[in-house]
Protein backbone atom coordinates (compact mmCIF):
# COMPACT_ATOMS: atom_id res chain seq x y z
CA UNK A 1 0.00 0.00 0.00
CA UNK A 2 1.56 3.26 -1.17
CA UNK A 3 0.28 6.65 -0.05
CA UNK A 4 1.24 9.95 -1.60
CA UNK A 5 0.36 12.71 0.88
CA UNK A 6 0.54 16.44 0.36
CA UNK A 7 0.03 19.53 2.48
CA UNK A 8 -0.39 23.09 1.23
CA UNK A 9 -2.79 24.27 3.91
CA UNK A 10 -0.65 27.15 5.22
CA UNK A 11 2.75 28.68 4.55
CA UNK A 12 4.79 25.45 4.27
CA UNK A 13 4.33 22.96 1.46
CA UNK A 14 5.24 19.30 1.76
CA UNK A 15 4.82 15.91 0.15
CA UNK A 16 5.42 12.49 1.66
CA UNK A 17 5.58 9.00 0.26
CA UNK A 18 4.61 6.13 2.55
CA UNK A 19 4.82 2.42 1.78
CA UNK A 20 3.11 -0.04 4.14
CA UNK A 21 3.49 2.38 7.02
CA UNK A 22 7.15 3.13 6.25
CA UNK A 23 8.11 6.71 5.36
CA UNK A 24 10.01 6.35 2.07
CA UNK A 25 10.58 10.05 1.62
CA UNK A 26 9.40 13.52 2.42
CA UNK A 27 9.95 16.93 0.86
CA UNK A 28 9.28 20.04 2.99
CA UNK A 29 9.65 23.67 1.95
CA UNK A 30 8.80 26.74 3.99
CA UNK A 31 9.57 29.62 1.65
CA UNK A 32 7.13 32.34 0.65
CA UNK A 33 6.75 30.96 -2.87
CA UNK A 34 3.22 30.26 -4.07
CA UNK A 35 2.21 26.62 -3.65
CA UNK A 36 0.86 26.56 -7.19
CA UNK A 37 4.48 26.92 -8.36
CA UNK A 38 6.21 24.61 -5.87
CA UNK A 39 3.85 21.68 -5.27
CA UNK A 40 4.09 19.83 -8.58
CA UNK A 41 7.90 20.06 -8.87
CA UNK A 42 8.10 18.77 -5.28
CA UNK A 43 5.80 15.82 -5.99
CA UNK A 44 7.67 15.03 -9.20
CA UNK A 45 11.13 15.10 -7.65
CA UNK A 46 10.02 13.10 -4.63
CA UNK A 47 8.59 10.35 -6.84
CA UNK A 48 11.61 10.40 -9.14
CA UNK A 49 14.13 10.29 -6.29
CA UNK A 50 12.24 7.44 -4.64
CA UNK A 51 11.92 5.67 -8.02
CA UNK A 52 8.18 5.30 -7.60
CA UNK A 53 5.83 5.71 -10.53
CA UNK A 54 2.70 7.77 -9.92
CA UNK A 55 0.69 4.81 -11.29
CA UNK A 56 1.90 2.76 -8.32
CA UNK A 57 0.29 5.08 -5.78
CA UNK A 58 -2.75 3.45 -4.14
CA UNK A 59 -4.11 6.36 -2.12
CA UNK A 60 -3.72 10.12 -2.50
CA UNK A 61 -3.98 12.00 0.80
CA UNK A 62 -4.34 15.72 1.38
CA UNK A 63 -5.04 18.16 4.19
CA UNK A 64 -8.42 19.56 3.13
CA UNK A 65 -8.59 22.12 5.92
CA UNK A 66 -8.65 24.07 8.02
CA UNK A 67 -6.12 26.42 6.49
CA UNK A 68 -5.62 29.29 4.10
CA UNK A 69 -8.34 29.72 1.48
CA UNK A 70 -5.99 29.47 -1.49
CA UNK A 71 -3.69 26.86 0.02
CA UNK A 72 -6.43 24.39 0.85
CA UNK A 73 -7.85 24.78 -2.66
CA UNK A 74 -4.50 24.22 -4.35
CA UNK A 75 -3.96 21.03 -2.34
CA UNK A 76 -7.45 19.67 -2.85
CA UNK A 77 -7.53 20.47 -6.58
CA UNK A 78 -4.06 18.97 -7.10
CA UNK A 79 -4.98 15.69 -5.43
CA UNK A 80 -8.23 15.55 -7.38
CA UNK A 81 -6.23 16.04 -10.57
CA UNK A 82 -3.63 13.39 -9.68
CA UNK A 83 -6.07 10.73 -8.53
CA UNK A 84 -8.86 11.15 -11.07
CA UNK A 85 -7.13 9.89 -14.24
CA UNK A 86 -5.71 6.93 -12.29
CA UNK A 87 -9.08 6.24 -10.69
CA UNK A 88 -7.52 5.98 -7.21
CA UNK A 89 -9.20 6.88 -3.91
CA UNK A 90 -8.41 9.95 -1.80
CA UNK A 91 -7.99 10.53 1.91
CA UNK A 92 -9.37 13.81 3.21
CA UNK A 93 -7.33 14.68 6.30
CA UNK A 94 -7.83 17.41 8.88
CA UNK A 95 -4.76 19.63 8.93
CA UNK A 96 -4.99 19.74 12.72
CA UNK A 97 -5.06 15.96 13.01
CA UNK A 98 -2.08 15.65 10.66
CA UNK A 99 -0.15 17.92 13.03
CA UNK A 100 -0.98 15.73 16.01
CA UNK A 101 0.40 12.68 14.17
CA UNK A 102 3.62 14.61 13.66
CA UNK A 103 4.23 15.02 17.41
CA UNK A 104 6.24 11.99 18.54
CA UNK A 105 5.34 12.11 22.21
CA UNK A 106 4.00 9.23 24.28
CA UNK A 107 1.98 11.35 26.68
CA UNK A 108 0.50 14.80 26.99
CA UNK A 109 -1.89 16.88 24.92
CA UNK A 110 -1.39 17.99 21.30
CA UNK A 111 -2.82 21.46 20.81
CA UNK A 112 -2.90 22.15 17.06
CA UNK A 113 -3.41 25.84 16.29
CA UNK A 114 -3.54 27.71 13.00
CA UNK A 115 -3.71 31.48 12.91
CA UNK A 116 -7.17 32.53 11.68
CA UNK A 117 -6.45 36.26 12.31
CA UNK A 118 -8.18 38.61 14.74
CA UNK A 119 -7.08 36.67 17.84
CA UNK A 120 -8.76 33.47 16.66
CA UNK A 121 -7.24 30.11 15.89
CA UNK A 122 -8.39 26.96 14.16
CA UNK A 123 -7.84 24.36 16.84
CA UNK A 124 -8.31 20.79 17.94
CA UNK A 125 -6.95 18.91 20.96
CA UNK A 126 -5.64 15.35 20.97
CA UNK A 127 -4.29 13.07 23.70
CA UNK A 128 -0.89 11.66 22.76
CA UNK A 129 -0.08 8.07 23.64
CA UNK A 130 2.82 7.09 21.39
CA UNK A 131 0.47 5.51 18.84
CA UNK A 132 -2.48 7.25 17.22
CA UNK A 133 -3.51 10.59 18.68
CA UNK A 134 -6.87 10.37 20.43
CA UNK A 135 -9.17 13.20 19.42
CA UNK A 136 -10.54 15.23 22.35
CA UNK A 137 -12.37 17.99 20.43
CA UNK A 138 -13.75 18.63 16.97
CA UNK A 139 -11.90 20.96 14.62
CA UNK A 140 -13.19 24.40 15.51
CA UNK A 141 -12.46 28.11 15.47
CA UNK A 142 -11.87 29.55 18.95
CA UNK A 143 -10.53 32.75 20.40
CA UNK A 144 -7.06 32.42 21.91
CA UNK A 145 -8.52 33.58 25.23
CA UNK A 146 -11.19 30.86 25.32
CA UNK A 147 -8.57 28.29 24.39
CA UNK A 148 -6.35 29.43 27.27
CA UNK A 149 -9.26 28.95 29.68
CA UNK A 150 -9.94 25.48 28.33
CA UNK A 151 -6.29 24.44 28.48
CA UNK A 152 -6.13 25.46 32.15
CA UNK A 153 -8.16 22.29 32.77
CA UNK A 154 -5.26 20.05 31.69
CA UNK A 155 -2.39 19.34 34.05
CA UNK A 156 -0.25 17.27 31.66
CA UNK A 157 2.17 18.75 29.13
CA UNK A 158 0.57 20.59 26.23
CA UNK A 159 2.49 20.57 22.93
CA UNK A 160 1.66 23.38 20.54
CA UNK A 161 1.83 22.81 16.79
CA UNK A 162 0.96 24.84 13.71
CA UNK A 163 1.52 28.37 12.48
CA UNK A 164 -0.41 29.69 15.49
CA UNK A 165 1.97 27.99 17.95
CA UNK A 166 4.22 30.99 18.61
CA UNK A 167 1.21 33.30 18.78
CA UNK A 168 -0.43 31.10 21.43
CA UNK A 169 2.82 30.55 23.33
CA UNK A 170 3.14 34.33 23.67
CA UNK A 171 -0.49 34.74 24.67
CA UNK A 172 -0.30 31.94 27.25
CA UNK A 173 3.03 33.10 28.66
CA UNK A 174 3.06 33.13 32.46
CA UNK A 175 -0.41 31.58 32.71
CA UNK A 176 0.06 28.05 31.43
CA UNK A 177 3.41 26.74 32.59
CA UNK A 178 2.85 23.27 31.11
CA UNK A 179 2.76 24.52 27.51
CA UNK A 180 5.69 23.45 25.30
CA UNK A 181 6.78 24.83 21.93
CA UNK A 182 8.32 21.83 20.11
CA UNK A 183 11.28 22.19 17.69
CA UNK A 184 10.53 23.43 14.17
CA UNK A 185 10.82 20.09 12.44
CA UNK A 186 7.72 18.86 14.25
CA UNK A 187 6.03 22.19 15.06
CA UNK A 188 4.56 22.73 11.58
CA UNK A 189 2.34 20.38 9.63
CA UNK A 190 4.13 17.86 7.48
CA UNK A 191 2.70 15.57 4.84
CA UNK A 192 4.10 12.71 6.96
CA UNK A 193 1.32 13.38 9.46
CA UNK A 194 -1.18 13.48 6.61
CA UNK A 195 0.00 10.05 5.45
CA UNK A 196 -0.30 8.68 9.00
CA UNK A 197 -3.85 9.99 9.33
CA UNK A 198 -4.65 8.52 5.90
CA UNK A 199 -3.60 5.07 7.14
CA UNK A 200 -6.30 5.28 9.76
CA UNK A 201 -8.88 6.39 7.18
CA UNK A 202 -7.90 3.41 5.01
CA UNK A 203 -8.32 1.05 7.94
CA UNK A 204 -11.70 2.54 8.80
CA UNK A 205 -12.84 2.39 5.19
CA UNK A 206 -13.34 6.15 4.96
CA UNK A 207 -11.65 6.99 1.68
CA UNK A 208 -13.34 9.25 -0.88
CA UNK A 209 -13.52 9.32 -4.65
CA UNK A 210 -11.77 12.20 -6.44
CA UNK A 211 -15.21 13.69 -7.09
CA UNK A 212 -16.20 13.74 -3.45
CA UNK A 213 -12.98 15.38 -2.20
CA UNK A 214 -13.79 18.92 -1.02
CA UNK A 215 -12.09 21.71 0.93
CA UNK A 216 -13.27 21.83 4.54
CA UNK A 217 -14.22 25.17 5.92
CA UNK A 218 -14.68 26.27 9.53
CA UNK A 219 -16.76 29.34 10.22
CA UNK A 220 -15.53 32.05 12.57
CA UNK A 221 -18.66 33.38 14.28
CA UNK A 222 -16.65 35.51 16.68
CA UNK A 223 -14.65 37.17 13.91
CA UNK A 224 -17.87 38.26 12.28
CA UNK A 225 -18.80 40.18 15.39
CA UNK A 226 -15.31 41.66 15.51
CA UNK A 227 -15.61 43.01 11.97
CA UNK A 228 -19.01 44.55 12.66
CA UNK A 229 -18.03 46.03 16.01
CA UNK A 230 -15.14 47.90 14.47
CA UNK A 231 -17.35 49.05 11.62
CA UNK A 232 -19.99 50.62 13.82
CA UNK A 233 -17.45 51.92 16.30
CA UNK A 234 -15.25 53.28 13.53
CA UNK A 235 -15.20 56.56 11.70
CA UNK A 236 -18.55 58.31 11.55
CA UNK A 237 -17.99 59.68 8.04
CA UNK A 238 -20.30 58.65 5.19
CA UNK B 1 0.90 62.03 9.04
CA UNK B 2 1.09 63.87 5.70
CA UNK B 3 -1.68 65.98 4.24
CA UNK B 4 -2.11 67.12 0.62
CA UNK B 5 -4.67 69.14 -1.26
CA UNK B 6 -5.36 67.89 -4.79
CA UNK B 7 -7.21 69.99 -7.35
CA UNK B 8 -7.62 67.40 -10.12
CA UNK B 9 -7.59 63.64 -10.72
CA UNK B 10 -4.16 64.08 -12.36
CA UNK B 11 -2.81 65.71 -9.24
CA UNK B 12 -4.19 62.87 -7.10
CA UNK B 13 -2.43 60.38 -9.36
CA UNK B 14 0.84 62.32 -9.05
CA UNK B 15 0.69 62.23 -5.25
CA UNK B 16 0.17 58.48 -5.48
CA UNK B 17 3.11 58.14 -7.89
CA UNK B 18 5.32 59.86 -5.34
CA UNK B 19 4.12 57.49 -2.63
CA UNK B 20 4.89 54.57 -4.97
CA UNK B 21 8.57 55.57 -5.03
CA UNK B 22 8.87 54.92 -1.29
CA UNK B 23 7.44 51.39 -1.33
CA UNK B 24 9.57 48.32 -0.77
CA UNK B 25 7.26 45.59 -2.01
CA UNK B 26 4.93 44.15 0.62
CA UNK B 27 3.06 47.10 2.06
CA UNK B 28 -0.61 47.12 2.89
CA UNK B 29 -2.21 50.41 1.80
CA UNK B 30 -5.68 50.80 3.28
CA UNK B 31 -7.74 53.43 1.48
CA UNK B 32 -10.66 55.23 3.06
CA UNK B 33 -13.18 57.57 1.45
CA UNK B 34 -16.66 57.22 -0.02
CA UNK B 35 -17.91 56.69 -3.55
CA UNK B 36 -16.19 58.97 -6.06
CA UNK B 37 -13.60 60.17 -3.56
CA UNK B 38 -10.75 59.19 -5.88
CA UNK B 39 -9.51 55.86 -4.52
CA UNK B 40 -9.32 54.24 -7.94
CA UNK B 41 -7.66 57.37 -9.33
CA UNK B 42 -5.09 57.18 -6.53
CA UNK B 43 -4.46 53.50 -7.26
CA UNK B 44 -3.97 54.33 -10.96
CA UNK B 45 -1.14 56.71 -10.02
CA UNK B 46 0.31 54.20 -7.59
CA UNK B 47 0.44 51.43 -10.20
CA UNK B 48 2.02 53.78 -12.74
CA UNK B 49 4.61 54.84 -10.16
CA UNK B 50 5.41 51.17 -9.64
CA UNK B 51 6.04 50.70 -13.35
CA UNK B 52 2.87 48.77 -14.05
CA UNK B 53 1.69 51.26 -16.71
CA UNK B 54 -1.95 52.22 -17.22
CA UNK B 55 -3.58 49.00 -16.16
CA UNK B 56 -5.85 49.94 -13.29
CA UNK B 57 -9.56 49.27 -13.42
CA UNK B 58 -12.00 49.16 -10.56
CA UNK B 59 -12.20 45.66 -9.06
CA UNK B 60 -15.70 46.20 -7.68
CA UNK B 61 -16.97 42.99 -9.30
CA UNK B 62 -13.77 40.98 -9.46
CA UNK B 63 -12.95 41.90 -5.80
CA UNK B 64 -9.24 41.80 -6.60
CA UNK B 65 -7.16 42.77 -9.64
CA UNK B 66 -3.51 41.84 -10.00
CA UNK B 67 -0.97 44.05 -11.78
CA UNK B 68 2.68 43.36 -12.46
CA UNK B 69 4.96 46.30 -11.75
CA UNK B 70 8.30 46.48 -9.94
CA UNK B 71 6.42 44.36 -7.41
CA UNK B 72 3.18 42.43 -7.67
CA UNK B 73 0.24 44.73 -6.91
CA UNK B 74 -3.03 43.38 -5.52
CA UNK B 75 -5.87 45.85 -5.88
CA UNK B 76 -8.89 45.04 -3.71
CA UNK B 77 -12.31 46.62 -3.55
CA UNK B 78 -14.12 45.72 -0.33
CA UNK B 79 -17.38 47.45 -1.26
CA UNK B 80 -19.28 44.17 -1.31
CA UNK B 81 -17.40 42.55 1.55
CA UNK B 82 -19.47 42.41 4.72
CA UNK B 83 -18.29 39.40 6.71
CA UNK B 84 -15.17 37.50 7.64
CA UNK B 85 -16.29 34.72 5.30
CA UNK B 86 -16.52 37.16 2.40
CA UNK B 87 -13.02 38.37 3.11
CA UNK B 88 -11.56 34.88 3.62
CA UNK B 89 -12.96 33.73 0.28
CA UNK B 90 -11.29 36.59 -1.62
CA UNK B 91 -8.02 34.98 -0.49
CA UNK B 92 -7.18 38.28 1.22
CA UNK B 93 -5.15 36.72 4.04
CA UNK B 94 -3.12 34.68 1.57
CA UNK B 95 -1.95 37.77 -0.30
CA UNK B 96 -0.48 39.40 2.84
CA UNK B 97 3.28 39.75 2.55
CA UNK B 98 3.46 38.64 -1.09
CA UNK B 99 3.13 42.03 -2.77
CA UNK B 100 1.69 45.49 -2.41
CA UNK B 101 -1.94 45.38 -1.33
CA UNK B 102 -4.08 48.40 -2.15
CA UNK B 103 -7.50 48.22 -0.53
CA UNK B 104 -10.46 50.37 -1.54
CA UNK B 105 -13.36 50.53 0.94
CA UNK B 106 -11.15 49.57 3.87
CA UNK B 107 -14.00 50.82 6.08
CA UNK B 108 -15.70 47.48 5.48
CA UNK B 109 -12.86 45.38 6.89
CA UNK B 110 -11.39 47.78 9.41
CA UNK B 111 -11.44 45.21 12.20
CA UNK B 112 -9.44 42.74 10.11
CA UNK B 113 -6.74 45.00 8.67
CA UNK B 114 -3.23 44.09 9.80
CA UNK B 115 -1.63 46.39 12.39
CA UNK B 116 1.28 47.06 10.07
CA UNK B 117 -0.17 49.22 7.29
CA UNK B 118 -0.39 52.61 5.62
CA UNK B 119 -3.66 54.45 5.44
CA UNK B 120 -4.74 56.85 2.72
CA UNK B 121 -7.88 58.85 3.45
CA UNK B 122 -9.43 60.91 0.65
CA UNK B 123 -11.96 63.55 1.61
CA UNK B 124 -13.83 65.57 -1.03
CA UNK B 125 -13.57 69.28 -0.29
CA UNK B 126 -15.34 70.45 -3.43
CA UNK B 127 -16.23 69.03 -6.84
CA UNK B 128 -12.59 69.12 -7.94
CA UNK B 129 -10.71 69.28 -4.65
CA UNK B 130 -9.65 66.41 -2.43
CA UNK B 131 -7.87 66.40 0.89
CA UNK B 132 -5.55 63.40 0.95
CA UNK B 133 -4.17 62.22 4.28
CA UNK B 134 -1.44 59.59 4.33
CA UNK B 135 -0.44 57.84 7.55
CA UNK B 136 2.32 55.35 8.24
CA UNK B 137 4.37 56.19 5.11
CA UNK B 138 7.79 57.73 4.60
CA UNK B 139 7.83 61.42 3.70
CA UNK B 140 6.99 61.74 0.01
N1 LIG C 1 -8.88 66.00 -7.17
C1 LIG C 1 -9.46 64.86 -7.60
N2 LIG C 1 -8.87 63.68 -7.34
C2 LIG C 1 -9.45 62.52 -7.75
N3 LIG C 1 -10.61 62.44 -8.43
C3 LIG C 1 -11.24 63.58 -8.72
C4 LIG C 1 -10.69 64.83 -8.31
N4 LIG C 1 -11.53 65.80 -8.75
C5 LIG C 1 -12.53 65.19 -9.37
N5 LIG C 1 -12.38 63.85 -9.36
C6 LIG C 1 -13.31 62.89 -9.96
O1 LIG C 1 -13.80 62.02 -8.93
C7 LIG C 1 -13.98 60.73 -9.43
C8 LIG C 1 -13.13 59.74 -8.65
O2 LIG C 1 -13.45 58.46 -9.10
P1 LIG C 1 -12.77 57.16 -8.52
O3 LIG C 1 -11.31 57.33 -8.51
O4 LIG C 1 -13.31 56.02 -9.30
O5 LIG C 1 -13.35 57.18 -7.03
P2 LIG C 1 -13.50 55.98 -6.01
O6 LIG C 1 -12.65 54.84 -6.47
O7 LIG C 1 -13.04 56.55 -4.69
O8 LIG C 1 -14.95 55.61 -5.96
C9 LIG C 1 -13.59 60.74 -10.90
O9 LIG C 1 -14.74 60.95 -11.69
C10 LIG C 1 -12.68 61.96 -10.98
O10 LIG C 1 -12.69 62.56 -12.25
MG1 LIG D 1 -13.12 52.76 -6.83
Amino acid sequence: MRILAIDTSACPVSAALMEDGFLLGEFFLNTKTTHSQTLMPIVESLLRAAAVDIKDIDVFAVNTGPGSFTGVRIGTASVKGLSMPLDKPCASVSTLEAMAYGLPYDSGIACAVMDARCSQVYNALFRLNGHEPERLTDDRAVSIEDLADELAGYSERIYLAGDGAELCARAFDGRLTNVVLPPQNIRYQHAYGTACAAQRLIRENRLLSSDALMPLYLRLPQAERELKKKQSGGKPDQ
Amino acid sequence: MQRFLSSSPEETEQIAERLAKTLSGNEVIAMFGGLGAGKTAFTRGLARGLGAGDCVSSPTFALVNEYEGRFPIYHFDMYRVATYDDLYTTGFFDYLGSGIMVIEWSENIEGLLPDEKMTVTIRPVSEEQREITIEGAQTI
